[in-house]
């Protein structure tokens, strides 16, 4: 894992002072709220409709045990016992004082954490695949880049005050788990046969009120060149992007306006005036990638006679192993997945008892390496088959043994109405209710895998526009509806999903869903998903058993 | 009738106008028939109080079980706390006036934050 050097301690210290600074003279007068909210936000808090949220930058998803103890303490300390993991692969607590936050800020710095990057107009936190340098199927450890990122975007002087904000997210297997295409700014790492690597670049994906795929704008870029080309990029759309209409100032706007091939145009020739001087001299790489250089991994038999003993004996470890435990690179390993969907609990968030419990099984099982997903759940990348059923069976304790990857039932979720101030409808309960319907897991499995997003307003931090179900809460006269797509995918296979019909009221959502499973299990032929049946069949089988009562 | 509510500073708690100072529950708010002038007063009041609080603006009440109660959803979810964690928020202490935001029903945003929401 990357440590802080004197420069990273010395700036959070600064900070977090800067900052106590900052509260003080809000609480005295000496700042206006109109004054003060700029500043506040630029530390990732926000006021919410019962408190402050305070978000916590985690960046590239990845902790160790000692920042995740930390974060258990905050929350038992300064919150009610638990945080919420979000779809920036960040945390939030809910019930956050102004009064507490600098001192929040400095426990947070203790450990090399911050809120930078978490709010604001500025490049945000860069997410990455939670199975980087854990899977064989990646070209190259997409870390090294996200935290060449970091370094750069930090306190960028150009790009703080971008028009909007700015999302990247960095993978570097075929298969996505980082939503790339539907970023502003999507990297896919690729090895050319040559054997030399570079990053497919693309531009202007993005969600909210007018989702787009984001189109490729350059297939190959040698990687050595990535800052100087992300610069590039910034500096067209800082210079060029709409600050006259907030809903038209994100990056996939202008990218829309202009076309990709003039955008791409632009970006070349801004790029060749800015040259190689601020790419990543190979030196500092060699000093990153160190960061990131593979653990003490033993050479291990690919069987485990504990792993394949224990599954025989435990059916639920078996089902656990099933759904949680994905391969890993190193034979004899596993990476677990650590489900933040338990059935009937909300999406994403983990009490501080259950944050000690991973941050324990970290430190025993997992070379102390934690990472959180987009979806919203926890990964330990690099555990022996060996010590599955041990960490299973702590898991299991602590109620995060939830079979349930990539299943129905783990959704994802934004905080909705419950929590946030821009939210229109509620999001959390919606995802209760559907995962109450499939509480059995052998109906769940039976279903396989099937991503369901909710968001709780069209800002769409629940990513319900590439849910293969999602789910947007509106408002309509005051009161919650909530209007179905399907077909969406924010995987390789992007796209964003088509309206199923009417929107529908809050209680009438869980039996649609049900409904919608049953037609796909009705139509589906083999190996198909949900999301293959959908693209097969189209809207009409679905849209005529969901809306048959109307009829 | 309306009632005045807001954000203290400090800590973000939802608090509502009673008589010149901020309270914490929603039963022991101050409420205004829709045409008392007092209650424009107040919002005034309140919002020269930028050291107290934040986001100061009126709410539409309705009635329920003989109780009033916010007009508008989000506004009950404001005085009670949220749905998926029954025991955090003001809803935790319990009550009639509790209940009867629970049970309320009511489809509309209160004028006093869709006038908020145009100020920005």
């Amino acid at each position: 894992m990357y440590q802080y050097d004197t420069i990273d301690k010395e700036m959070l210290a600064d900070r977090s002072a800067e900052f106590r600074g900052q509260v003080a003279r809000r609480l005295s007068g000496e700042l206006t709220e109109d004054q003060f909210k700029r500043l506040r936000l630029m530390n990732g808090l926000y006021l919410q409709l019962h408190a402050y949220m305070l978000r916590v930058a985690i960046p590239y998803g990845s902790l160790n045990p000692t920042q995740l103890r930390k974060l258990a303490w905050i929350g038992r300390t300064y919150d009610k016992g638990y945080g919420h993991f979000t779809t920036r692969t960040n945390l939030q607590f809910h019930w956050i004082k102004l009064k507490d936050a600098p001192d929040i800020l400095d426990h947070l710095a203790s450990v090399d954490m911050h809120a930078i990057q978490t709010s604001g107009n500025c490049i945000r936190n860069t997410t990455t695949d939670p199975y980087a340098g854990a899977t064989a199927e990646e070209v190259d450890d997409p870390r090294v880049w996200a935290e060449a990122i970091r370094q750069w975007s930090t306190f960028h002087p150009e790009f703080t005050f971008l028009p909007r904000k700015f999302k990247i997210a960095i993978t570097a297997a075929p298969k996505d788990r980082t939503a790339a295409r539907v970023h502003d700014i999507g990297l896919v790492l690729k090895r050319a046969r040559d054997g030399a690597l570079g990053f497919e670049v693309i531009v202007g994906g993005g969600m909210g009120r007018t989702p787009h795929i984001g189109p490729t704008i350059r297939e190959f870029l040698p990687v050595n060149r990535l800052l100087s080309y992300l610069e590039a990029i910034l500096r067209v759309y800082n210079r060029h992007g709409r600050r006259d209409n907030i809903y038209k100032a994100r990056i996939k706007i202008l990218v829309a306006a202009l076309g990709k091939d003039e955008f791409a145009r632009q970006v070349e020739a801004e790029w060749a005036k800015i040259g190689e001087a601020v790419d990543l001299p190979d030196t500092e790489l060699a000093r990153i990638r160190g960061a990131f250089a593979p653990l003490g991994f033993e050479t291990l038999p690919e069987r485990s006679e504990a792993f394949e003993t224990a599954k025989a004996s435990t059916p639920a470890f078996a089902r656990f192993a099933r759904n949680n435990v994905k391969p890993h690179k190193k034979s004899g390993y596993g990476i677990v997945e650590i489900s933040l969907k338990a059935i009937g609990e909300t999406p994403g968030d983990a009490t501080s008892d259950q944050m000690e419990v991973v941050a324990d099984l970290a430190e025993r099982f997992g070379q102390g390496d934690i990472r959180v997903t987009h979806e919203q759940n926890l990964v330990l990348p690099h555990v022996k088959l060996d010590d599955l059923p041990a960490v299973w069976a702590g898991l299991e304790a602590a109620g995060l043994a939830t079979p349930n990857i990539n299943l129905v039932s783990d959704i994802i979720a934004c905080p909705g109405l419950d929590y946030c101030a821009l939210a229109n409808a509620r999001a959390i309960p919606i995802a209760q209710h559907i995962a109450e319907k499939f509480r059995d897991q052998d109906r769940a499995e039976q279903v396989g895998e099937l991503k369901i997003k909710i968001s709780g307003c069209i800002n769409a931090c629940g990513h319900h526009h590439v849910g293969h179900i999602g789910i947007l809460g509106v408002d309509k006269k005051g009161e919650e509806f909530y209007q179905l797509t399907l077909g969406g995918s924010g995987a390789e296979d992007a796209a964003v999903g088509s309206m199923l019909g009417p929107a529908l009221p809050y209680e009438k959502v869980a039996d649609a869903v049900d409904t919608l499973v049953d037609v796909y299990l009705r139509e589906r032929k083999d190996g198909e998903r949900f999301l293959d049946t959908f693209r097969r069949t189209g809207v009409a089988p679905f849209k005529e058993a969901v809306y048959a009562d109307a009829h | 009738m309306k009632a005045l509510t807001a954000n203290r500073l400090t800590d973000g708690e939802v608090v509502f106008w009673k008589d010149g100072a901020w309270v914490e529950r929603f039963a022991d708010a101050q409420l205004w028939s829709d045409d008392d002038a007092q209650a424009v007063e107040a919002e005034a009041q309140g919002k020269s109080q930028g050291t107290t609080v934040v986001d100061v603006y009126l709410i539409d009440l309705v009635e329920s079980e003989g109780l009033w109660a916010p007009l508008s959803y989000r506004e009950r979810i404001r005085a009670l706390g949220p749905t998926n964690h029954p025991h955090h928020g003001k809803q935790a202490e319990g009550g009639a006036v509790i209940e009867a935001l629970q049970h309320a029903s009511g489809a509309a945003r209160s004028t006093g934050r869709v006038n908020l929401i145009k100020r920005k």
